[in-house]
């Protein structure tokens, strides 16, 4: 038995006890234990710096078809986020969480199952060594999350079912792509895979890519298929929306990687010329990234819900780990690789501290909050740090990552790409700013003044995350080291790091001295702030509640209803919603030929139509008979 | 080995002895029916404890084929010669519908031995006349199953379902009128032999076609099948199940045989295809607007049988194994799916909530739905996926596009699924509707049956395969048949 085999029956025994004992108060410290019980079992495996290892379990199916596993690095490292963000996600929900959770008539075997199923099926997908395990894995993957966000009922079901019609497609593209593969190579494992490719036609070629990436861009929430994302992941329970947030469309991400990155190349894709057009098929994926990250995060700024406005936010941070890829260079896909980790982090904290204000208050509508950071001030401080990090400000972990992919941008000679990544962090800032302002700024609602800081349980995973997401910020070593060794496997060239950061011909990046200039500038503000005893000023209300903007007598000011007041009279109409748009199209094609097949059942004739078919036949047995 | 007429000629003889033996004693007429199908899934079951000696033919009364009728008895042959008798036991109606009213049930269970019968016949005949007079049993004793409710709406959709099969069979009829014409027999074997001189030209071609529309009735094939949907909603739920499940496969098995002795290698295939192809696209797409369950999976069979017939498109032992795997997958989950609609009858909308006080049923048709969908590592992903690598091996456009169509037929289906899924899951306070237990009873043993086939699906697939092999092959059936002329040139037929 290898030490791979031990992880999957560490993780099969946590979704089994979730099965067993999930209606227990008991299985919360249980789910725990498993959970680190899961992650201690992927240190052991111990192949992140030592060798890939297999597991021996093989099964052949299909005669000459085996399904297998086998982790490197790159498992690893996807593998140690789901379960990090599983054992995060059951922390949480242990205690005074599950305890209101209970309290409301839910049920809490339905959270640890669908954690657990979730965690087990990425644990199984990551390791995936030959395409039919990479679909069942996927497939498991994607009905785990599906039992995830429908559990909650209602809007939510609605959301798990449109998730479902994405999902589904994407995997049915894929499955597609497997049956041209397995009828063009005779075989769906990787090795022989690759060693065909070069012999396939470009037609063959492009509709595998077509197939397999339009698979993939579902699952990781490419646009133009991220509509499925921020409303499924909202309205989940907090655990789920806390797992699902940070790690569930990385999953797609992994299979981008593990298919296109390691067995395609990005020079390869950079060399493959999209027909007619004059752009390579790199260019291409860079561009849509660049748009997956402006579009969803501008529409995050339109959100009234704190919970929608970060998923939205989160639609477009995968936007920038496939760009930091996609740039090809050490410093561009290290960026990217650590943005995946940096990413997973920030969002679980972020939306660990926005469902800890949702259990004290009792809403997420940030029209109906304000002023809460003195009743909830470690929320606040965690909801802050996740502000920087996700724009991507120093001192915090998503610094270091963004940091590493502009320069890149820079460096390579994409300027457009750099131009549109940061017009993404400029939204990405106005939304954060949003959050911050109307949840703890602003004046305290009267219904909320008994508001107290959120409950230690729920408290303590928020904080311990928080402050991994500085430590990364002030040493990001560690895991740039964990980049590195994933940037070795998949032959890239390996980012030059030292502990305070990495370097460079062109300039190097240490956040030991820029925390310290940091922090050293903000202690000499502090000094002035209140060695001269700077007297606060009264401000006119709408001023400070209207975000800077001056509104004239046609605005409704105040910040409930149009908060960046003036910049939506800027990019206002820029909002026509032209994937929505085209997705109710789909809809309403997809009722209409429904209903015009289903109405030929209630033909009063039913004769008609055998009659019919019998001419018909007749026509064509004559013309094939070759009369 | 000739016991294999037994299962065809004992559950006939029960039951024309089934009514006056209800006069006498009821009790006795009641365990007759079930206790006579055991016997048959008992004799059917043997030869496969048996060493594999290949197929072998059954003659009557000393006639010799192509002179006398003869029962062909392969594999699959035999697959589905069990799976009658053991469907039938399955949907059984033990006294749910009659209530207590004896002479109506005798009547049921005649019927339903009648229909036992000729079902198993139908599998195992080996010339096209005796498929005629099988396949017309059959109807007539489905005609009687389906109307029992005895309804306006029943009488209607059976009036519809009896309009159809009429004129299906007289397309039929005249289909196999063209091949006596053209070759002077209806022995299948005998047609293998002549076809590639006699039958490859346009009036051949036309029985085919002519044969296809009059099974196709059965096989649910589009636009055939307007009658399915009324006769699944009004028709007792176990009933519509064992049409949907096993009659429209034996249809399908009609076609089989006659795609692979006689029309191997012509363009039959291309029209199946067609036909498979739109039948699947109109199935779910009909299935995701209709609003009541049974009339869903009655849709949603539909589609399946789509698929089935896109399989046996396929030349080749790759392509009878595609449709052999979706035709029985789809066999054992549409019984399944039929009995829970015994109490989920009517709008989806009344079922809201039901998996609260029916947590069982809800979760088979989550177990059953995941694996019509086709979700690994379900049966119905497995057979899914050798329908499609088939296909694309195919690779000409019109196989492409089958595949392509496979996949939305696949995603819709997934939608209406689980849309329906997350309304049985989700809260409400409609009153409780609980299964009988023999039906509950019936799906969990099919959920058991499609679990272990999960687990076992190595040793099944190497069986089908097998089985898929033999069944593909021209050669050995002309030759089981006729022994002596196995390795002489096919002799000229008259024309």
């Amino acid at each position: 038995m290898t030490s791979l085999d031990i992880l999957f029956m560490v993780s099969g025994a946590t979704l089994l006890t979730a099965l067993l004992f999930g209606r227990l108060r008991l299985a919360e410290p249980l789910m725990v234990m498993l959970y680190a019980a899961q992650l201690w079992a992927l240190i052991r495996t111990n192949t992140l710096f030592g060798d890939p290892v297999a597991s021996s379990w093989q099964i052949t199916v299909l005669v000459d078809q085996s399904m297998s596993w086998r982790y490197n690095s790159v498992s690893w490292f996807f593998a140690m986020l789901a379960i990090g963000a599983g054992l995060v996600s059951a922390l949480y929900a242990a205690g005074a969480w599950m305890e209101k959770y209970l309290e409301s008539g839910n049920s809490g075997h339905a959270v640890h199952l669908a954690l657990a199923a979730s965690v087990f099926s990425m644990v199984l997908l990551l390791g995936a060594a030959d395409f039919l395990t990479l679909f069942l894995g996927l497939e498991l993957v994607g009905w785990s999350g599906f039992l995830f966000m429908a559990i909650a009922g209602g809007v939510a079901a609605k959301a798990a079912l449109k998730y479902l019609a994405y999902a589904f497609s994407g995997a049915m593209a894929i499955l597609g792509a497997m049956a041209l593969i397995y009828a063009n190579v005779g075989s769906l494992e990787y090795g022989r895979v690759i060693d065909a490719l070069p012999s396939m036609t470009s037609g063959q070629g492009w509709a595998l890519l077509l197939l397999m990436g339009s698979g993939f861009a579902v699952k990781m929430g490419l646009l133009p298929f991220h509509l499925w994302q921020a409303q499924a992941y909202a309205e989940t329970p907090a655990p789920g929306s806390v797992f699902l947030g940070a790690v569930f469309a990385r999953m797609g991400f992994y299979d981008f990687i593990a298919v296109f990155i390691s067995m395609v190349g990005i020079a390869q894709l950079a060399q493959l010329e999209v027909p007619n057009t004059g752009i390579s098929s790199r260019e291409l994926l860079a561009w849509l990234a660049a748009f997956t990250i402006i579009l969803p995060t501008y529409t995050a700024l339109k959100q009234q819900d704190a919970r929608y406005l970060l998923t939205w936010l989160g639609v477009g941070q995968g936007g920038y780990m496939l760009l930091g890829l996609m740039v090809g260079d050490a410093g561009g896909t290290a960026g990217g690789l650590l943005h995946v980790f940096s990413f997973a982090i920030t969002q679980a904290a972020l939306l660990m501290a926005v469902f800890a204000v949702m259990y004290r208050t009792g809403t997420s509508d940030l029209n109906m909050m304000g002023g809460l950071a003195r009743r909830m001030p470690w929320s606040f401080a965690v909801v802050l740090l996740g502000f920087f990090s996700l724009a991507g400000l120093p001192p915090m972990a998503g610094f270091v990552s963004k940091w590493l992919i502009y320069r890149s941008l820079a460096s390579e000679g994409m300027p457009l790409l750099l131009v549109a990544s940061v017009i993404g962090t400029v939204g990405t800032i106005l939304a954060g700013y949003r959050l911050i302002y109307s949840m703890f700024l602003g004046r305290l609602r009267i219904e909320q003044e008994g508001v107290r800081e959120a409950p230690p349980s729920m408290l303590a995973p928020m904080l311990a995350v928080a402050g991994v997401l500085l430590m990364v910020g002030f040493l990001p070593s560690p895991i740039l080291n964990w980049v590195a060794a994933i940037q070795a496997q998949l032959g890239l060239p390996v980012v030059d790091y030292y502990p305070g950061g990495f370097s460079d011909p062109r300039g190097d990046l240490n956040m030991i001295w820029i925390v310290s200039v940091l922090l050293a500038g903000l202690g000499l503000a502090a000094l002035a702030v209140f060695g001269i005893r700077v007297r606060s000023k009264r401000v006119h209300a709408p001023g400070s509640l209207t975000g800077g903007h001056f509104p004239d007598a046609e605005t409704r000011h105040g910040y409930v209803d149009s908060f960046y007041a003036g910049l939506m009279q800027l990019i206002g109409p820029w909002y026509c919603d032209p994937f929505a748009w085209l997705e109710r199209a789909l809809v309403s094609g997809v009722r209409f030929v429904s209903s015009s097949v289903n109405r030929l059942y209630r033909y009063v004739q039913p004769t008609v139509f055998l009659l019919a078919t019998a001419v018909a036949v007749v026509a064509w047995a004559i013309n094939a008979g070759g009369f | 080995m000739n016991a294999v007429i037994l299962p065809v000629v004992l559950p006939m003889l029960a039951a024309f002895l089934m009514q006056p033996l209800a006069h006498i004693s009821a009790f006795t007429a009641r365990l007759l029916g079930p206790l006579v199908l055991a016997i048959s899934i008992a004799m059917l079951v043997q030869p496969w404890f048996l060493p594999d000696t290949g197929p072998f033919t059954v003659t009557f009364a000393g006639f010799v084929p192509p002179l006398g009728i003869v029962f062909y008895v392969d594999r699959l042959a035999l697959i589905f010669a069990v799976a009658v008798p053991l469907f039938t036991l399955l949907s059984w109606g033990w006294s749910t519908d009659t209530h207590g009213d004896e002479e109506k049930k005798a009547r049921e269970d005649a019927l339903m031995l009648l229909l036992a019968a000729s079902a198993t016949g139908l599998s195992l005949s080996g010339d096209l006349f005796n498929v005629f007079v099988f396949y017309e049993l059959m109807a007539v004793s489905s005609f009687g199953l389906v109307v029992q409710k005895g309804t306006g709406p029943a009488r209607i959709a059976t009036l519809r379902y009896l309009l159809i099969s009429a004129f299906g069979s007289v397309l039929a009829l005249l289909g196999i009128a063209i091949l006596y014409a053209q070759t002077g027999t209806l022995n299948l074997a005998q047609l293998g032999q002549l076809a590639p001189a006699a039958l490859h030209g346009p009036a051949g071609l036309t029985a085919f076609a002519f044969m296809l529309i009059g099974f196709g009735v059965k096989a649910e094939l589009f636009p055939l099948n307007t009658w399915v949907p009324e006769v699944y909603a009004t028709a007792p739920a176990r009933i519509a199940g064992l049409l949907a499940g096993l009659i429209s496969k034996l249809a399908a098995l009609v076609v089989l045989r006659l795609l692979v002795v006689v029309y191997q290698d012509t363009s039959a295939s291309q029209l199946l295809l067609l036909l498979g192809t739109l039948t699947l696209l109109v199935g779910d797409f009909s299935a995701w607007r209709s609003r009541d369950f049974p009339r869903m999976i009655g849709f949603s069979s539909i589609a399946q049988l789509g698929l089935v017939f896109i399989g046996f498109s396929i030349p080749g032992p790759w392509g009878v194994l595609a449709g052999l795997t979706v035709a029985l997958h789809h066999l054992l989950l549409k019984t399944g799916m039929f009995m829970l609609a015994t109490r989920w009858s009517g709008s989806l909308d009344r079922l809201v909530g039901c998996a609260k006080s029916t947590p069982v049923a809800a979760g088979l048709y989550l177990l059953f739905a995941l694996s019509l969908v086709g979700i690994p590592p379900l049966p119905g992903f497995w057979a899914k996926l050798v329908t499609l690598a088939g296909l694309a091996e195919q690779g000409s456009a019109m196989h492409l596009v089958a595949l392509g169509a496979v996949l939305l037929g696949s995603v819709i289906k997934a939608h209406y699924l689980f849309r329906f899924a997350l309304k049985l899951y989700s809260r409400s306070d409609h009153p409780a509707l609980r299964h009988g237990l023999m039906d509950l009873g019936t799906a969990a043993l099919i959920g058991i049956a499609l679990i272990a086939a999960t687990i076992y699906v190595v040793p099944i697939g190497e069986r089908l395969r097998a089985v898929a092999q033999q069944a593909a092959d021209r050669d050995t059936y002309i030759a089981t048949v006729f022994p002596d002329h196995a390795n002489t040139a096919a002799p000229e037929g008259p024309r």
